[in-house]
């Protein structure tokens, strides 16, 4: 693999995972949706994080763990997010964020 | 050999792609939710050929697993919203692909075609068997994360307890009474508490 | 196996293959033979336990086709391949199609990282373990597909139930081997196996054992608790008759199943069945020493001079495998004929109160077996050194074994006396429902 695979070519993957996640965020109405594209977002960061540890230094093992803690934390918000996302639900009757705007003064 | 990896390469970096791009444009959420899994399954094969296999595994039983699982329970929680025929993006959809592409090109053309990457001459692992491992394995991990990260995994371990009671707490409904079935022997079993107690 | 397609391309037919043409034949013979061993075990375990039901039943059971019915598994095969395959009008066509193969592949993952014998796993890697649970989750997500796709209320109910359930027995199964693991010291399953030598005590624990393949964990406290809360949930995770509650066929059809039919039906089946097999099959790799058994180690020892000891060695080795995880098959079913359905809540308050706490103490009590058989000096615990392997053995066993009666016999009281305390029911007129004040 790693005498393959260029890093660069992880990364404009990373990257382009990244951007498309970052896309879904600010553009999907669903509130799911909206949550899907956060989850592919961290998703990006874990693949750099490990293409950078194989490749830069692999008898180390910041990487995993750095990228495990990432999962960890993705977890808890995907949790958290949909929960939230079922109690707007409750309120309002619909996900579709544009039209939860009870602050807008 | 070289060849070979790279097909696989592409092969699993395509599917990343469109499937991510499929989760950001698919009308029918649900479909979109599938497709974020197979985006999920096809991460966990890049980390497979990363030779990542601790990750790759956590990434299957935590991404494809549990929180896929969650998403799909979110969406048939909230019905009527599985999205036919309305639009899923906001009407000023374009700026978002602008900022996305924008961002895109300002990672993509300082790091990949301007910056030479001096990376070291890369370690390659033989013959598993017999040579030095040249990987931090599992016990590596578990090790680093019993010393070096210890205050990192606690804080984890309490960030998902926090979680956990937060999740609980915000979807909580407040019911002023419960409705209890009761087994066929539960029933016979109260009927004759309750004779027993009319007979006294 | 590798030297074999080594000589055969290149010595034999001078083809110059490199080492990664070798592998990729290796691994796709190993796959083929899986794929061919484990549908015909499907049907030798749907005649097995539609025998042993029915004689549990005071019933006869198939015995039309071929001798004793013994051909019945391939007549049902026939009719099911030959049914019409209706597909739901409103029903999320491709959805609806693969379904059936998410739900499927997962389990055929799970056999690929069992050992069958000595040296006989077919992919080896260090995280065997996990990696065999958290393939097994995936299938989850084709039970939700097929359920949501059939546009059917009863597979969306059986669906959610059947996921609700895997999820929380997920995490019982996992805790209870992960005692296992801090046991051996290792997430190989194969490693796992080959620590299982021995007699009611394994090597790696007693060095001066005989090796009658008979250190199985099970004969230890903890190995012996995980077995028992390993075992339930098992028999959760595979919708056994105590648990089955997804496809209550008397309450909401088949479940996730109900919008099926022909092969796409047989497809779920099959996914099952070998969801079970390879249930079974962990359960008795995992507790009751794989393909150990006496005599199978002395047979590969001799194996290193002559090569047909090793093969005896191995086709052991799958016998005593094979003979466990029948063993672990017949308790499924013979629990099927015993039990009756659980309800939802009483379901999930065994695997919540009950199993979670129980595991959570296997793994303190794993911890405490691990610190008196291997730690020293080194981390601090000097004075356990001057004991012979013996008596640090029998201060493991005696210490975790009063720790998990007390725990066990502590929660059993518990979720006794809470199931009594109750607040009083008040009976509604109709059905026998009931409010809680």
């Amino acid at each position: 693999m790693i005498e393959a695979v260029p890093l660069e070519w992880i990364l404009t993957v990373a990257a382009a995972l990244f951007c498309i996640g970052l896309f879904g965020a600010l553009s999907r109405r669903n509130a799911v949706g909206i949550l899907m594209g956060i989850e592919l977002m961290l998703n990006a960061i874990n693949l750099n994080l490990v293409a950078f540890w194989r490749y830069l230094s692999p008898l180390s093992s910041t990487g995993p763990v750095f990228s495990l803690l990432i999962i960890t934390i993705a977890a808890a918000e995907a949790a958290v997010g949909l929960a939230m996302v079922i109690a707007v639900y409750r309120a309002w009757q619909t996900v579709n964020l544009d039209t939860v705007d009870a602050l807008k003064g | 050999m070289e060849i070979v990896v790279q097909i696989l390469f592409m092969l699993i970096s395509a599917l990343i792609i469109i499937a991510a791009l499929m989760v950001v444009s698919v009308k029918n959420i649900i479909h979109a939710a599938l497709w974020l899994f197979t985006s999920f399954f096809a991460v966990g094969a890049l980390y497979l050929l990363l030779e990542a296999e601790f990750v790759a595994v956590i990434q299957v039983l935590v991404y494809v697993g549990a929180v896929s699982i969650l998403v799909l329970f979110a969406i048939m929680l909230t019905r009527h919203v599985t999205g036919e025929g309305q639009n899923q993006l906001y009407s000023r959809w374009w700026l978002g692909l602008i900022l996305a592409l924008t961002l895109f090109g300002a990672i993509i053309v300082p790091t990949v075609f301007k910056q030479k990457w001096n990376i070291p001459a890369p370690t390659v692992v033989t013959e598993p068997q017999n040579a030095e491992p040249v990987v931090a394995g599992v016990a590596d991990i578990g090790k680093a994360f019993m010393r070096e990260y210890l205050l990192p995994f606690e804080v984890a371990s309490l960030v998902l307890l926090v979680a956990l009671i937060g999740a609980i707490v915000v979807v909580f409904e407040e019911r002023t009474e419960r409705r209890v079935i009761l087994t066929l022997a539960e029933s016979w079993a109260l009927r004759q508490k309750e004779s027993a107690k009319v007979d006294q | 196996m590798e030297a074999l397609i080594n000589y055969l391309l290149n010595t034999a037919l001078n083809l110059h293959a490199p080492e990664w043409v070798i592998l990729l034949i290796r691994h796709l013979l190993v796959a083929t033979i899986l794929f061919l061993v484990v549908p015909f075990q499907m049907l030798l375990l749907t005649y097995f336990e539609r025998r042993v039901i029915a004689r549990m039943q005071d019933r006869v059971g198939p015995n039309r086709v071929g001798w004793e019915g013994v051909l019945q598994p391939i007549a049902d095969a026939v009719k099911m391949f030959t049914k019409e395959d209706i597909v739901p009008a409103a029903a999320d066509k491709g959805v609806h199609l693969l379904a059936t193969g998410v739900v499927v592949v997962p389990t055929m993952f799970m056999l690929s990282v069992l050992p069958w014998g000595p040296g006989m796993t077919p992919v080896d890697f260090e995280t065997s373990l996990l990696f065999f649970f958290a393939i097994s989750s995936v299938s989850a997500i084709g039970l939700v597909m097929g359920g949501w796709s059939g546009n059917n209320k009863f597979s969306l109910l059986g669906a959610m139930r059947a996921v609700a359930q895997m999820i929380s027995y997920e995490m019982p199964a996992i805790l209870s081997i992960l005692a296992l693991v801090l046991m051996t010291g290792s997430m190989s399953i194969s490693k796992i196996v080959e620590a299982q030598g021995g007699l009611i005590a394994n090597l790696t624990d007693l060095p001066k054992v005989p090796d009658l393949g008979l250190g199985w964990l099970l004969f230890t406290p903890v190995g012996f608790l995980a077995f028992v809360c390993f075992f339930i949930s098992a028999l959760a995770e595979g919708e056994r008759t105590p648990f089955d509650i997804p496809e209550a066929d008397s309450e909401i059809v088949a479940g996730y199943m109900t919008e099926y039919s022909g092969m796409k039906f047989g497809m779920f089946y099959l996914a099952q069945y070998v969801l079970n097999f390879a249930l079974c099959a962990i359960t008795a790799t995992l507790f009751f020493g794989g393909w150990q058994g006496p005599g199978v180690s002395q047979l590969s020892a001799m194996g290193a001079n002559n090569q047909l000891f090793s093969i005896l060695a191995g086709a052991l080795g799958v016998v005593y495998l094979l003979l466990k995880t029948y063993f672990f098959f017949f308790t499924m079913v013979w629990i099927r004929g015993a039990f009756p359905r659980l309800r939802i809540d009483q379901l999930m308050g065994l695997g919540w109160k009950f199993l979670l706490p129980l595991t959570l103490v296997n793994i303190f009590s794993a911890a405490i077996w691990a610190a008196c058989i291997h730690w020293g000096p080194e981390q601090g615990l000097a004075f356990l050194s001057a004991f012979g392997p013996w008596k640090r053995w029998a201060i493991a066993f005696l210490s975790t074994l009063v720790i998990n009666l007390l725990a066990a016999t502590l929660l059993v009281r518990i979720n006794s006396s809470a199931e009594s305390s109750m607040p009083k029911l008040v009976e509604d007129q109709k059905f026998g429902a009931v409010t809680l004040p």
